[in-house]
This record gives C-alpha cells, structure tokens and sequence, in this order.
C-alpha cells in the first residue's frame, strides 16, 4: 500500500493519476475514522497522498468576481484573513477547537461531506464553487452538486479540489448559529446559516442553509425566489407559512446527539428569527 | 506558626507540566507483551462454542480455564467473574485476552475468533431487585394517615461517566512466585487482595504499586481489580511482563459508571402547610454485577433528607440488576442523584403549596444537636445559616430570583444546600478497613509518610507533607511521600468516600505527634496508629439506625443561567459556592477541588448525556458524550469557611465529593426559574427544555 508524500502540486495530481490514493489533509476527520489500536499506525483501507504541506494550495487571493481560497488553507488561516467573508469567519470562529482548526483546512471540511461540516452551510449560502483538478482537467462544481450524500461526492478518482472559489456578492445581512452539545469543540445538532439583501424595505436577496438536519445540507431555491422581492412585512405576516414550507423539506434524524424533534423545531426557530431579524 | 491553609506549591505540579511524570502508558520493561481483551458482543448468551485460529508461536489466549483460584473479582459479593465462562451478562463483557509482542498479530488473531452465542432474551428493566434496604425514622405512617395534603414527584436522573483524563490501565511482571503490578489505581489494597483471592497466593507473592494517576473521580476504586485480576492469571501463566491498557472508547464503553436512578418522593403535609412526613424510594440501575451498588444505594438512601431535618420518613430502595455494563464508584457516590431529588422536591413542595420556597427551606434546615436520617445526631456546629447567606449575598440571590421569577425573561438562579458525610458508611472504617498508618524517621532525619492514600490529582502528596511538616515543624522537603507500594505500606484503607484527608491525615496527624514526643535527633524511629471510632459514634448496619457518618461537610451552590427561547440552550451565567470542610490543609488545593467539583456537577445536571440502547452504551467517545468546556464555564466564586472538626488534622473533613454533590440540582433549580416549568430529570438537555416549553 503506498502512502506517498508529493513535493509540488504538479506531483501530486500525477500521483492520483496513477494510484488509487486518500487524500490527506489536515487528518482531523481521517485519523480519527481511520483510527486504530494506541500506537500503531493508522487502519487506512487503500493508500493515502498527504497534501497538508502543498504551499502551493495555501492561498487566498480576491479576483474581480470571485474570492479564490486554496483548499489547503486552515481553518485557522481563513478565520484570521482580512479577505474571508464574515458569515464564514462567524462559522470558523466556533469550528472545533483551535488545535484542530489549526490542522483541519478548507478542501478537508468539502471532502469529508459530513451532514453536520460547520463550513458547508455557509459554502451552500455564499454559492461557493469548488475547483476540481487533475492530470486531465480543470472543472468548477457547485456546491450543492459536489456533495451527494453523507461523505459522497462527485469527485473522480484522479481529481483533487484545488480551491474553493466564492463568487462576489451585496449580501449586507448574514447570519451563522451552530448549535453544538456545547459552546465549543462539539459537532453540531443543527447549524443554520443566513444572508440576504434588503434595500428600501424590499428583500432582494435572501438564502438560507441548514445543516445536520438531512443527509446533506438543506438549501431550497426556490423558496428563497418566492421571498425576493417581497417586503419585510408581507414576509414577517406569513412567516408562518414559510416555516411550514421550508418545514417539509427539515427531516432530521434521530441519533446520540440529539433528536429529530428538536432539530426540527429549532432550525425553523432559527429561520424564523433570522427572518425576523432583517 | 504559620497558618496550615496557606497555600504552597503541589509538589507533583512540576513532574506533570513537565511531561515527566511517567503514567502507566509510559512504563516500558524488557520482553514486555501486549494485552487485550474479548468482549462479549451480546448483551445476554450463552456462549456455545468459541473457535480459535491457529495461534503462533508466543501468542496466547488467557481465558476462565487459567484461573488458580475462584473466578470471581473480590469486591463485596461473588458475583462478576474476572472472565465469562458458559454465559455473558453484558455488552462487552471480558472473555479472555489475547497476549503477544505485536500489537498487528493480536489484533489479527482477535479478528479471526469466532464466538457463537445463544442468545437470551436481556433484561433493561428494573425488576430484578439485587439488594432491598428499608429504614424509618419517626412514624411517617401516622404522618400521611393524618395528612391534609400529600403531595407526590417523580425524579429520574442519568448515567455519569467519569472521564479521567488517563484511561485505564495496568502493567505487571513476575519474580519467582511474586506478581507486581502497577496500575492507574486508587485503591491498592483493594487491588492486592483481589489479586491474592484469584490466584490463591499468599500475602507476600502479591505486590501492588501505583503509578502517577491520570483523574479517577471513583472510576478507579473497584474497577482496576478486574483489570489486575486478568493480568494475574496471565502473568502466572505467561511469566513475562504485560500490559494492559484501554483505549478510550473501551474505556467509556466497559468501565463502571455513576448509577442512573429513578426516585419517587412524597411528602405529607399537615393542616399547618407543615411537612409532617416524607417518603423517598429509589431503584438504582446497577448493571450486570452488583459490585458496590448496594453501597451506593446506602449513601443515597441516607441522603433522602438532604440538609433538611424531618421527623417522620420512611426511606426504600432496591439496587436492580440488568443486562448493561456494571455501574460503580463516582464521586458522590449515590449522594447526588438523591440531593437533585431532594432539593427539586422541597422546591415543588413550596410551589404546590404556594409557600416560599426559601421560608419552606429554611424552616426545616437542619440544625446541630437534630436527628439525622437514620436517627443519629449531628454533633458539631452547623452554620448553614451563614453560608447561605454569605452565598445569598454573593450572588444577589434574592433580588435576582425575584426579578427573574417575575419578568419570565428566561433568565433563572438557583441554589442547592448540601451536606456529604464524611469517610465511610456506617461502620465501614471501624469493622472492615480498620486503618493503618506508619511514619518512619531515617538517621538523616528526613521523616518518610507510609500510608496507601493514593494522589490522583487531588493534592494528597501535598497535604499529607504540609501535615507532618506543620506538626514536626520542619520544612517540607524533609518529608517524604512516594507513591503508594503495598510492600512498603501498610493498608491505609482506600482513596475514596472523602476519608483520606480526615481520616487517614487524622491519623497521619496523631502518628506525627507520637514521633514529635519520641524525637531524637539521628535516631531512626517508626511510629504508627490505627483507626479507632469514637465511642459515641454507634451504627445498627441492619436497620440503617444511629450515625452513618462521624462528621457531616457542608455546602451551598448557587448557579445562574440564561435559556434560549429559541435553542433552548443554557448557558451558565454565574456559580457561587460556601463550603465549610472544617478547615481547608491548603486552600489552593481546595479551591481546585471546588472549581472541577461543580464544573462536574452543574455538567451532570444540565450537558452529560450518556445512554444505553439495547444495552449498548451510545455515548463511548469524548466527541459524544459532552463534559463542559472552559467555553461553557461561568465565573466561579468560592468561599471557604473555618468550622473545625474536632478528630480531623487541624480541624479538616471531607472534601473531595462535597464540591460536586450540590452541582446538579443548583442548575436544574436554575433553569426551572428561567423557563417556569417543573425539572424533574437530569441531565436538563435543551431537548428536555423544549419538551417541557412546549408541553410540560
């Protein structure tokens, strides 16, 4: 089994190219899955490339219509950089621990495709990209179409995510709520993040996202399109109505976190005070 | 002199900031092997054939067939097995360990055994009682017969894990005929005569040493006798050294954990809205195996009034046994799932009778020279009244009640009143540890502390050196403390039940002033005492009556909380705590234990969730199963008051537990205030919060 180290990131999409490797990041979510018996190596089921010293996918540049963030970059590093959107700052800011957002990074937190990955949510309300590359091509994804399913993704073998790309936005509004078993180093029972615009009391835009209530991260388009263009007050008279229509699309489960019924209920209390809020 | 409670620097601080400090983990010795154990993948069978894969050379299968002696873990009863033979009563129960150099080839061979089981139906419900205790006080009978009102609650509270920082974990090698072993360990003796019983040995082929210990909270009192027991066996047979240590998610599955408990209270109350009598029953889920359960069940039994004094009770309880992993020793030690009870019960008194609930309280606060519980009498000085209102005062107490009941703000203040008696239950130091302790003077001077408490966080290197130094009027380093040896100590007793300070240090005490009127300079000199109950302390163990304990500490815990209406969590706002444990040997030392004493409690009451499922403990890794965080702690203050105790080293009683024992009913009487709805289950979740919002 080969676990292999690239020096550059033109050696590390040859390597995917020719062996079938994990990628390795930061390893926060790896090791510990992967995790075996005290001091013996890690119960890796194929190969594994780590990438966690790439230099090269550890930037963050802002460009005309999007905000480029390499996929090696910390959690940490993208927390504390002037560029970083503040919804995801307010996201990162309450991520794990700092010793684990010092290792975990960007492309990790897309590649584990948990239903509860804090970052994901606010990736799914900032309409990020994610940039796929290899040997062959380079493709940008969607978000919402990167990830299938819990820990599935539409990633092919030889590919690696090269960055996360953030297209530019007037969100003046933005809103992130983890709620976690406690304040910090807890994975999230529901997390909900929110932006949206609003100008002469007319919504222009507005999005919403939730995570760790079903197998991916909930986003509908088209309730969002029904609440553009409305104004704050037919919007907070049929708050009612909008809960209940975003309510059919909540379908959490039960495990040893928490329950359906209180996730269900508090992602809608959470929409409806964000509603409320603008 | 100088004052005793002035704070010095603990003398093991440095070794484990360090990294020096070498835990059991970090012991290595030549040829040494690995251990690990098979566990039972059902939680009731019977195991109807095992088959084994081809074991190389140097590999071994430990397993029933290798015990010398009888296959039990000696604790109380002889009930649990150190290995299952034709059935398995638990998830995870031990079956054999397989033993080997490599960890790859153990691991390996542990795949490839095949264990077929029949498989009985489990029992998860409490109806088969183990142990049954019943005991009165008064005539609560008459009291309900001529009751105007009798009010009734239910209260249920859950499992607690102990979460020591250091998991499990136990080395040992072989001389000859003689077994050592070094564990992560709080009671040594407890492990050594476990050891003696499972090999049949005589009292000189066993040895016990203690390692740095990582945290133990009680979930090192009984356990690692399992654990030493299995290493035994297979030294014996093995003849080389092994070690054994758990990983943490065996660790939270397998270990003993704080007993979930279910407890029915009811109050008489007479036609002056007086409480002329009280009922308390309670189960306690206790496992697979008894082990101390019925211990346990005594302490919560005798705690049913709290710091209250009623005349007229009738206490019950059954320890019941079902088809989980075996519950055990917690700091607190069945004290704090009866203290919620308690506390939360007068509170609903009150309400019910639309009384306040601070007047109801105080009225029946118990008072020097009343009648506990079980008909004894609490001897010394009580200054309750003080400390409530030193607490009252540090917190704003009465005004923030007040607002927060009023403006329904979802801001709330709660406060519990406590006491935690002292050392063992009944007549447990004078009939079954009978204490004892040795000091012995070198030629150099340097005066060497030879007893079996153990230092697992707790500061007991320190306050043991601070005594003899104080008394002997030498400097600290002249004293010397090493870890406990059963080859070199005599039996102390245990570190545990709030006894080591008191007790133990008591005697440590008395023998220091024996060696301080035989002092001769340059003289090697060995002095000792051993534990002798007061006269006046007398306990009918049958009945439950007279003096469970010699000495009672004391406590109020006040915490203050906001809840969100729309999360339902609740974040800690303030904690403020007045402790009188007689007198505090170093109050830095005491301070640590107030601050991780309530974190632990106020965490049991309203974060640790932990739940079986089947039998199959759901919440087996620190991601799940929740403890505070420094993100989730709230300014502490902490008050100390001087009452000494006449028996204790300068006045000093129990400490350890006193400090948790009051966490968990202060948060849920602070959370009730926020949300004005009835808490009756603990830990208060935000999913209970919502549940009791919405419907309760």
């Amino acid at each position: 089994m080969k676990n292999l180290i690239p020096k550059t990131y033109a050696e590390a999409l040859e390597m995917l190219n020719n062996d079938n490797l994990r990628i390795l990041a930061g390893g926060t979510d790896l090791m510990i899955q992967n995790r075996s018996w005290s001091n013996m190596l890690p119960d890796f089921k194929t190969g594994t490339i780590l990438i966690f010293n790439l230099e090269e996918l550890k930037y963050m540049v802002q460009e005309e219509h999007f905000l480029h963030i390499g996929s090696g970059m910390t959690l940490e590093d993208i927390k504390d950089n002037e560029l970083t959107p503040k919804l995801l700052v307010d996201a990162l800011k309450i991520m794990a621990s700092p010793a684990i957002r010092n290792m975990a990074t960007i492309g990790g937190n897309i590649g584990n495709a948990s239903p509860a990955g804090d970052s994901l949510p606010v990736l799914y309300v900032l309409n990020a990209l994610v940039v796929l590359e290899s040997v062959e091509a380079m493709r940008d994804v969607p978000i919402h179409d990167f990830i299938i399913g819990p820990g599935k993704k539409t990633i092919k073998q030889n590919e690696i995510i090269k960055e996360i790309k953030i297209p530019t936005n007037n969100l003046t509004i933005v809103k992130f709520d983890k709620i976690g078993g406690r304040k910090a180093d807890a994975i999230s029972k529901i997390s909900f993040a929110g932006a949206a615009h609003v100008k002469n009391n007319i919504i222009q835009d507005f999005r919403v996202a939730f995570g760790a209530v079903g197998p991916t991260v909930v986003r509908k388009y088209d309730l969002e399109s029904h609440l553009v263009g409305l104004t704050l007050d037919d919007v907070s008279l049929n708050i009612k109505e909008i809960l209940s229509e975003y309510g059919k699309y909540i379908r959490p489960i039960d495990d040893q976190r928490s329950n359906k019924e209180y996730r269900k209920e508090v992602a809608l209390n959470l929409l409806e005070s964000f509603i409320l809020s603008l | 002199m100088k004052d005793i409670s002035k704070s010095v620097r603990k003398v093991d601080s440095l070794i484990k900031m360090s990294g020096e400090a070498k835990y059991v983990s970090d012991i290595k010795i030549d040829g040494m092997l690995y251990a690990k154990t098979v566990r039972s993948s059902k939680s009731k069978a019977i195991i109807k054939k095992i088959t084994l894969p081809v074991i190389p050379e140097g590999y071994h299968i430990i397993d029933h067939t290798d015990i010398p002696g009888k296959n039990f873990v000696k604790i109380i009863f002889e009930d649990m097995p150190v290995f299952a033979e034709k059935t398995v009563s638990y998830y995870g129960e031990p079956i054999m360990l397989v033993i080997g150099e490599d960890k790859n080839i153990i691991t390996d061979i542990i795949s490839n055994i095949e264990i077929e089981y029949e498989e009985v139906t489990p029992l998860f419900e409490n109806t088969n009682s183990a142990i049954n205790y019943h005991f009165t006080k008064g005539d609560s009978n008459k009291a309900f017969k001529n009751a105007k009102k009798i009010i009734k609650d239910d209260y249920d509270t859950g499992y607690q894990e102990q979460l020591y920082i250091e998991p499990q974990g136990m080395i040992g090698y072989i001389e000859g005929e003689k077994v050592t072993l070094i564990g992560s360990i709080q009671c040594p003796y407890y492990v050594k005569n476990a050891v003696i019983s499972i090999l049949e040995a005589e009292e000189d082929q066993v040895r016990v040493k203690q390692a740095v210990v990582g945290g133990a909270f009680g979930g090192k009192e009984e356990f690692p006798s399992l654990m030493a027991c299995q290493l035994a066996v297979a030294l014996r047979k093995i003849k080389k050294p092994i070690k054994l240590i758990y990983e943490r998610e065996e660790d939270m599955e397998v270990t003993t954990k704080r007993h979930p408990a279910w407890i029915h209270m009811e109050a008489a109350i007479n036609d002056k809205n007086e409480i002329d009598g009280l009922t308390a029953k309670v189960a306690i889920d206790g496992g697979a195996y008894i082990g101390l359960s019925g211990v346990v069940l005594s302490r919560a039994l005798i705690a049913s009034t709290g710091a209250y004094t009623i005349d007229n009770i009738e206490v019950g309880g059954d320890v019941f046994l079902t088809n989980t992993v075996p519950n055990g020793a917690f700091r607190g030690f069945g004290a704090p799932q009866m203290l919620f009870a308690v506390e939360m019960f007068i509170q609903h008194i009150a309400l019910e009778l639309e009384l306040d609930p601070l007047e109801l309280r105080l009225k029946y606060l118990a008072k020097q020279g009343d009648a506990t519980s079980t008909r004894g009498k609490f001897r010394d000085p009580i200054i309750m009244n003080d400390m409530i209102n030193k607490g009252m005062e540090m917190s704003d107490y009465k005004n923030k009640v007040k607002k927060y009941t009023e403006q329904g703000i979802y801001k709330g203040i709660g406060m519990s009143w406590f006491l935690h008696g002292c050392g063992f239950t009944g007549s447990g130091e004078a009939n079954h540890i009978k204490a004892l302790v040795k000091l012995q003077k070198d030629i150099d001077d340097k005066v060497t502390i030879l007893i079996a408490a153990v230092d697992m966080g707790q500061g007991v290197q320190t306050t043991m050196k601070k005594i003899v130094a104080q008394i002997l009027d030498i400097p600290l380093d002249q004293v010397i403390y090493n870890k406990p040896d059963t080859d070199l100590v005599p039996d102390s007793g245990p570190t545990v039940a709030s006894r080591t300070i008191m007790v133990v240090g008591g005697l440590v005490a008395r023998a220091t002033k024996q060696l301080k009127e035989k002092w001769v300079d340059g003289e090697a000199i060995i002095v000792s005492e051993r534990y002798k109950q007061p006269e006046y302390i007398k306990w009918d163990e049958d009945n439950f009556i007279g003096d469970a304990y010699p000495a009672y500490s004391w406590g109020v815990n006040i915490v203050e909380v906001e809840v969100s209406p729309i999360t339902y969590q609740v974040s800690l706002v303030g904690i403020w705590s007045v402790y009188d444990v007689g007198k505090a040997i170093d109050e830095r030392i005491i301070m640590g234990q107030a601050d991780g004493g309530i974190l632990q409690g106020v965490g049991y009451g309203y974060l640790e969730v932990m739940k079986n499922v089947n039998g199959k403990i759901q919440h087996k890794n620190v991601t799940d199963y929740i403890i505070p965080t420094t993100g989730d702690t709230a300014p502490m203050e902490t008050f100390l008051m001087d009452n000494p105790y006449p028996l204790g080293p300068y006045g000093a009683k129990g400490a350890g537990e006193l400090t948790l024992v009051g966490g968990a009913p202060a948060v849920a009487l602070a959370i009730e205030n926020a949300i004005n709805k009835k808490v009756k289950s603990i830990p208060v979740t935000p999913e209970y919060i919502m549940e009791l919002m919405k419907n309760g």
